[in-house]
């Protein structure tokens, strides 16, 4: 569903993530896609990298789009037709972060597919709210001091019916949650971790192993909350240290022993939440 | 209006825009070799077969494996498996269990009665093959499978040689021998035994009735001690002792044996002895790990109760008459030379000892017999000279195994087999030797994407239990049963041979991998040239080519 | 000629957009509440209850948001209407220029009200005027009657030249004041304003995509093709106009002349404020003073071509802004003059700033400014009237 020629960067796992999760939504599907390298790699006027409508909205406004297209539809009696939003991390966490609350409070039907790049990429890199605690920038050169916003822990306390993340590294976890996501109706918002090559400064053909270091070290879990209350962690054990992440990306270069340490305390604690409440849900 | 209103939707594909031109690097699918395929002495394409039991289909396994190896349950056994040393899989946890997969497979081949696939269109040729053992019956199969046709020489009444004569029952059943010695057989082979070539008359003979001539005679001639005198019954030579014994004749020896030399014949005889319940001494030159036997003999040895005596020298022996024998030895240095075969020794003052004995066997190696080749052929460090293409000094007549390498391992063997009937038919052809192709780099460890490969340990070779390998012949090492070995084939990382596992497919961000052909093809139009295929490649199958 | 099968009712201005809106039969609504809007979107929903309206209608939680699904829903090629006021019309902003750049037919009705800060209610049309620039047609409604027509002309206009249509009213004096309003029955509704089936729209059967990246010469002429739609838009306007009197009797062309007949004075102003015109023109043409009023009713795009003929020969125009441009003054003070730069002879343009905020201007004080006009040069800038 999703065609060469388009513009992504050699390498980016965005567009790799994209053509598995069309592939698995099949053709009955239309897109709102917030500005984003996402939307880059629609194409440009007048070529199109999507076999499906894809509908470009305003940074902000992709649920609310999302929104307006699945009940202009549903008024043609287009039920059948999957509406989702193709985003990233900037258009969801940061500006997009209202208009989302509200169309998963109102429980538009629809299925919200974050790439989450940790950062503003598509501008050369600033950070977002979802940039994660000490990670280089271009508007946080020496490190960002905040933490990262935990979207799917925001998702559930919306009790939205169904929040996952995924991985470009697992193609058969993301196609299986798509293909679960498809299923159910209502909202449904996949998170997936995108490293991004040059913004966080990895060479061409590197972003599915900081994918799968991501999720071997905790640092990015993989698991699933239905209606805010099941909690299902997919790789329940953590085989590596988070050292082993941060090494290899240039964002992370300037961090000392001790920030490394203070990572892997965060780190820990998030997994002995997650890992509670996916044993007692 | 509506041209305008239309000038804002999409109505093209950006697949004309050709973001090939973007890339420095394509990808190439290169099927590169395996490090075991490379060290195999029979080039034995050891990951094809491999991925073959995988898929559990075992006659394909089978028939990979006899391309190159009509022995795959002889080899099974008893290969010094230089292919494990060289397993890129060594270097994450242990190497495959190669050995034991291909007597697996060996095994099943006999136990269902696979037959060879038919042989070539009939050339007109006929061969000489002077020796039935490992290299000239290898030799015989490759040749016949090319539709020559063969005539086996062996002066022995049985085929095999040192398989036969030399290799204990317990490391090597006769019935599986027999069996894999049939299989060619029955390809159609005019076998001439108890026919020794002893003359130059004879020789001269071969050289005028066949197109071709293959001589393959082996090392027979037993290596000599200074230090023993040969005309006394106390000393038997390896050998005699194991020809014997394997013949299932008792050799005429004492309650407590010495044994010297630190080679598989030595650890053959060591252990045959203890069968027949001696008290068994091994004394050799080299310590006890830089010993020439392969270390899981030595182990199996000591284990059955055979005491080693190692970087020792004999230096002299004293027949005492009925209190036995008095060995007077002396710890050595021991300093291996370049080639196999080659070393130095130096006493260690003060170190002297006995040891007591009644029988000593000697098992230092053997040299080939070449008094009556050598007035024929070119000779040196008495071996038979040949060039690369295993040629003598005289066209068409070619020679291999034992009589020209110091290698004496029997998969050397059976690749010279290999190799012999290769160049006869080049020679026979007149075509050219491919032998002018720069040798492929080995794939090595790092191409290996081993998050593909989970940690999992080595399939445990089973033996037969001390007690009860003390007091019979039966085979020592047990058969891997069907599921350890259908594990131990997913340990492989497949180097170099693509599994069509479809990472490349799977990972490629711009749709450029295509699957054609039951394989795949990169479409440069859009390649990239991320390199992301190469990087998932869980078997090393692709490279990154620069483009100019 | 007169539409006998309409409905006579006592309705609020706003009552009466709802009820415009209900009869041109949108399919979907995006709606935000704002006062003075609020009764257009509560009337729309109890349609909508009751099974009169048979529209999908989102609250979601902000214009912004309204906005946005009202471009996506249009997109997919279904008729849209919304509502809003001031500070939702301000936060909409963005949007505006995207629905126009996408040629998105949608229909939005704005209550003129001051914009914060300070905070006040009152009418204003700073609001929508400030919007001129965003792409949208813009028609001002002078009374409950006009707003319910302007709604279901609207979509004829916006449908035809493919551009949104913003309907502004005053707050309060239109918005909330009951007048009799004659409804026109659904058939004639029907009869005038034919389902939306637009040429192109998201598909999953085309497969075509919308809103992409273009090149600096696709949106030089993208701007280029917006242009022409509005030029187009004029004429759309008085057809759609025309062809909706033929049917019902009621027609307001894009520019009004009232009593402008040998005028020396013709006073120019858009809204509420042209009854209160309209009663001072009544005044003062009794006691033999030649005044007439122009009403801007099509502000965008501006009918240049009417306004020259209309004011041609007449001595003295007195333009009432209620709205403050700070840096110019009234805006349409400043679009007149620009508008009849270059006419021979052209009128001399006084501008007056004038119920900014919602101050009353009662026809005394307007005829206080018609003399005191015509006495005077006008000034470069406009001018406090209080």
């Amino acid at each position: 569903m999703l065609r060469s020629g388009h513009a992504a960067c050699p390498g980016c796992v965005l567009a790799l993530s994209l053509r598995h999760i069309l592939n698995t939504l099949g053709p009955e599907t239309m897109a709102v896609a917030a500005p984003s390298c996402a939307a880059l790699i629609c194409g440009a006027q007048p070529c199109s990298s999507m076999k499906i409508p894809v509908y470009q909205t305003t940074l902000e406004s992709s649920a609310a789009a999302a929104s307006g297209l699945r009940r202009a539809l549903d008024t043609k009696g287009k039920q059948d037709t999957t509406v989702v939003v193709i985003a990233g991390d900037g258009g969801t966490y940061d500006i997009g972060f209202q208009a989302l609350s509200s169309a998963v409070e109102r429980n538009e039907d629809m299925i919200y597919f974050c790439f989450d790049n940790e950062g503003y990429m598509n501008t050369g890199g600033q950070k977002s709210s979802a940039t994660p605690l000490y990670a280089s920038t271009g508007s946080t050169p020496a490190g960002k001091l905040s933490k990262k916003k935990n979207l799917t822990e925001i998702m559930a306390a919306h009790e939205i019916p169904y929040a996952a993340t995924a991985s470009a590294a697992h193609l058969a976890d993301l196609v299986r949650k798509v293909e679960k996501a498809k299923g159910i109706r209502g909202t449904r918002i996949i998170t997936v971790l995108i490293p991004c090559l040059p913004g966080w400064g990895l060479p061409d053909d590197e972003a599915i192993a900081t994918a799968r270091l991501a999720v071997d070290t905790g640092v990015f879990p993989l698991y699933e909350v239905e209606e805010g209350q099941r909690y299902t962690l997919n790789q329940t054990t953590r085989t590596r240290p988070v050292k082993d992440y941060l090494m290899t990306q240039k964002r992370y270069r300037h961090l000392s022993a001790e920030d490394r340490d203070e990572i892997q305390l965060m780190v820990d604690r998030n997994w002995t939440r997650l890992a509670e409440r996916s044993a007692t849900s | 209006m509506n041209q305008a209103v239309r000038a804002i939707w999409t109505h093209e594909s950006t697949e004309v825009i050709k973001t090939g031109s973007w890339r420095l690097a394509l990808p190439a699918y290169v099927n590169l070799p395996a490090p075991c395929h490379k060290a195999c002495p029979v080039e034995g394409n050891i990951a094809v077969w491999i991925q073959s039991v995988e898929n559990q289909e075992y006659r394909d396994a089978w028939l990979t494996l006899i391309e190159n190896n009509p022995f795959p349950a002889v080899t099974g056994r008893i290969c010094h498996r230089p292919c494990e040393d060289s397993c890129n899989r060594g270097q994450l946890d242990e190497p495959i269990a190669i050995r034991c997969l291909e007597r697996f497979v060996g095994d099943l081949a006999i136990d269902n009665g696979w037959a060879f696939p038919e042989t070539a269109a009939s050339k007109t040729e006929t061969i000489a093959i002077v020796g039935g053992g490992p290299a000239g019956l290898a030799a015989a199969f490759h040749l016949r499978r090319m539709g020559y046709a063969v005539t086996l020489f062996d002066d022995q009444q049985q085929l095999g040689g040192v398989l036969r004569y030399g290799i204990p029952p317990y490391r090597l059943p006769k019935d599986i021998l027999d069996a894999e010695i049939q299989r060619i057989l029955d390809l159609g082979i005019d076998v001439r035994t108890n026919t020794r070539i002893s003359s130059q008359t004879d020789f001269e003979n071969l050289r005028a009735e066949f197109a071709a001539v293959f001589m393959a005679t082996g090392a027979a001639v037993p290596k000599r001690l200074p230090q023993l005198d040969y005309s006394q019954p106390w000393v038997i030579e390896s050998a005699t002792y194991l020809e014997q014994t394997n013949s299932g004749d008792h050799a005429q020896c004492g309650e407590r044996i010495v044994v010297i030399g630190g080679g598989s014949a030595a650890m053959d005889v060591a252990r045959t002895a203890r069968r027949q319940g001696k008290e068994v001494a091994v004394i050799c030159l080299e310590t006890e790990t830089a010993m020439p036997a392969q270390r899981d003999e030595v182990l199996e040895a000591m284990d059955e109760g055979v005491t080693l005596i190692d970087g020792v020298m004999l230096r002299s022996v004293t027949d005492r008459a009925l209190k036995g024998l008095e060995l007077a030895c002396v710890k050595v240095e021991f300093e291996a030379g370049a080639e196999r075969g080659e070393f130095s020794v130096n006493s260690i003052a003060g170190t002297e000892f006995t040891i007591d004995a009644d029988t000593i066997v000697a098992a230092i190696g053997q040299d080939p017999d070449i008094t009556t080749l050598q007035d024929s052929l070119d000779v040196e460090a008495g071996l038979v000279r040949v060039d690369e293409q295993q040629q003598t000094s005289i066209a068409g007549v070619f020679a291999g195994g034992d009589l020209v390498t110091m290698q004496r391992f029997v998969t050397v063997a059976f690749g010279f087999g290999k190799r012999a009937a290769t160049e006869i038919d080049r020679y026979l052809r007149s075509s050219t030797s491919a032998s002018d192709s720069t040798p492929e780099q080995a794939v090595s460890t790092d191409m290996i994407n081993t998050h593909y490969h989970p940690q999992a340990a080595r399939a445990k070779q089973q033996m037969v239990p001390v007690a009860e390998r003390q007091v019979s012949f039966d085979e020592v090492e047990l058969a891997l049963p069907g599921d350890e070995a259908l594990a131990e084939s997913q340990r492989c990382f497949s180097c170099g041979n693509c599994t069509f596992c479809d990472n490349c497919f799977d990972y490629c961000p711009d749709m450029a991998i295509k699957r054609e052909n039951g394989g795949y093809r990169v479409n440069d139009d859009y390649c990239k040239g991320c390199g992301l295929c190469v990087r998932e490649c869980p078997t090393g199958a692709i490279v990154m080519r620069q483009e100019r | 000629m007169k539409d006998t099968s309409s409905t006579r009712m006592l309705l609020t201005g706003n009552h009466a957009v709802a009820w415009g809106a209900r009869l041109s039969r949108p399919n979907f609504m995006a709606c935000y509440p704002i006062t003075p809007q609020t009764p257009i979107l509560e009337k729309l929903m109890d349609f909508q209850m009751k099974g009169e309206l048979d529209a999908e209608i989102l609250t979601p939680e902000s214009e912004h948001s309204a906005m946005a699904a009202c471009v996506s829903a249009s997109m997919a090629g279904v008729r849209v209407f919304t509502a809003t006021s001031c500070q939702g019309l301000l936060l909409m902003h963005e949007k505006l220029h995207y629905a126009a750049g996408l040629r998105a037919p949608i229909v939005m009705f704005n209550v003129n009200r001051t914009v914060a800060a300070p905070w006040g209610f009152w009418p204003d049309q700073t609001d929508s005027v400030s919007q001129r620039d965003t792409g949208w047609i813009q028609l001002y409604s002078e009374s409950g009657q006009e707003s319910l027509d302007t709604v279901i002309q609207a979509f004829k206009i916006a449908e035809r030249v493919s551009t949104p249509v913003l309907i502004s009213h005053d707050a309060f004096y239109i918005s909330h004041a009951l007048e009799p309003v004659e409804v026109p029955a659904q058939a004639t509704v029907d009869q005038y304003l034919p389902p939306y089936e637009p040429e192109l729209f998201l598909d999953t059967e085309r497969g075509e995509s919308v809103g992409n990246v273009v090149s600096p010469e696709m949106f030089c002429q993208h701007r280029k093709d917006m242009g022409q739609a509005m030029q187009l838009a004029i004429a759309a306007t008085q057809e759609s106009d025309a062809e909706w009197e033929r049917l019902v009797g009621r027609g307001y062309g894009v520019i009004e002349t009232y009593r402008c007949d040998d005028a020396e004075l013709v006073i120019v102003t858009m809204g509420s404020m042209c009854g209160t015109v309209r009663h001072a023109v009544d005044e003062m043409r009794a006691s033999g003073r030649p005044v007439g009023l122009l009403k801007v009713r099509l502000f965008r795009p501006l009918p240049s071509a009417a306004l020259r003929d209309a004011l041609a020969g007449v001595p003295d125009v007195l333009v009432l802004d209620r709205n403050f441009s700070p840096g110019t003054g009234g805006v349409l003070h400043q679009e007149l003059k620009s508008t009849l730069f270059g006419m021979p002879e052209a009128p001399r343009v006084h501008g007056y700033l004038a119920g900014v905020g919602g101050v009353n201007m009662s026809p005394g004080k307007i005829e206080e400014l018609a003399d005191r006009v015509c006495q005077a040069e006008p000034s470069i800038q406009s001018v406090w009237a209080g």
